[in-house]
């Protein structure tokens, strides 16, 4: 396995781990930031497969400023599941 | 077997019913990088081999967005003022103005100040070298807008009045929409087709940077009055 896989393997397994703790966690803040989290991993998925457009984007928009969105809903609506 | 245990399980066996071909599915793909993959051989293969002298832009994917699928790009565009009308229609254009912030401190203060004046210009350069570099007029809105929502949160909405006359929000937000509405028809009477950009490089280099701002102002603007409107903070 080339250490390029292996880099791979490393982003798709923190991504998964983002996405199983966002479907467990009941506190939506956290679940909040581990979306900001899980779509920077996402970023360097792209930039690493040579796609920078994507990985400027999800950057932008996945990490920062649905984070802001999320964070300014939950300051309304209340912080934990029920 | 209770009732519920028996609900657990029969999702389970539909999911993995349901897993089993998508994984089938991707077994049958070609491995990644794969020139000949069917993918890679058909319409890109021609954009990769002269798309950045039809399209005018080196960065090949600003050349799709732009030039070979504009009527795409507008859609987005139409999606993303959308999506804001929505929203302020739902949530309102913000006139609760229950959630005031007042500036945590000096330090966040001084550094947003510092800061805001560097995002823009970043902002402004993605923008307008979207055919040439990684980015474009998406990208360099959403740090529009960030940067505008950073403003609002730590120095209060009033600043973002200072900078933004509170009339022109409306359009501003509209920008992306318009410019590619112009583009559109400016191409009729120039090559006979809607969206069609001159050949002359100049004039096509200018029409590609007017639909970058616009698109990245609208986008700015949009996602700030997103914000705006979830916020409760004032904006038009």
């Amino acid at each position: 396995m080339s250490p390029t896989d292996l880099f791979d393997l490393v982003l798709l397994a923190l991504l998964l781990t983002c996405a199983i703790g966002i479907a467990r966690l009941k506190d939506l803040a956290a679940c909040a930031i581990l979306f900001s989290a899980y779509s920077f991993f996402l970023c360097l998925v792209w930039a690493h497969r040579g796609a920078p457009d994507v990985a400027m984007t999800e950057a932008a928009v996945g990490a920062g400023i649905t984070t802001v969105l999320f964070l300014t809903v939950i300051a309304r609506v209340g912080r934990r599941e029920k | 077997m209770n009732k519920r245990k028996f609900a657990r399980v029969f999702t389970m066996a539909l999911l993995a019913a349901l897993a089993a071909p998508l994984m089938y599915g991707v077994l049958e793909l070609p491995p990644p990088g794969q020139a000949d993959a069917p993918a890679h051989s058909n319409v890109s293969a021609g954009y990769i081999e002269h798309g950045a002298e039809l399209a005018g832009s080196e960065n090949l994917v600003t050349g799709v967005l732009l030039n070979f699928r504009a009527l795409d790009t507008f859609g987005e565009v139409l999606v993303i003022f959308t999506a804001w009308l929505a929203v302020s229609a739902v949530a309102g254009k913000g006139s609760e103005t229950g959630h005031d912030s007042t500036p945590p401190s000096p330090v966040v203060d001084y550094v947003v100040r510092l800061l805001g004046p560097f995002i823009a210009i970043f902002a402004l350069f993605v923008i307008v070298n979207g055919h040439v570099l990684p980015g474009g007029g998406f990208q360099g809105g959403v740090l529009l807008g960030a940067m505008l929502i950073l403003l609002s949160l730590a120095l209060g909405r009033e600043s973002v009045a200072d900078l933004v006359p509170v009339r022109s929000w409306i359009w501003l937000r509209a920008a992306g929409v318009l410019a590619f509405s112009l583009v559109a028809l400016l191409g009729l009477p120039m090559t006979g087709y809607l969206f069609g950009l001159p050949i002359e490089p100049a004039l096509r280099h200018a029409l590609m940077i007017v639909l970058e701002l616009g698109i990245g102002i609208g986008g700015g603007a949009v996602l700030a009055g997103l914000y705006f409107a979830i916020a409760g903070v004032e904006s038009s």
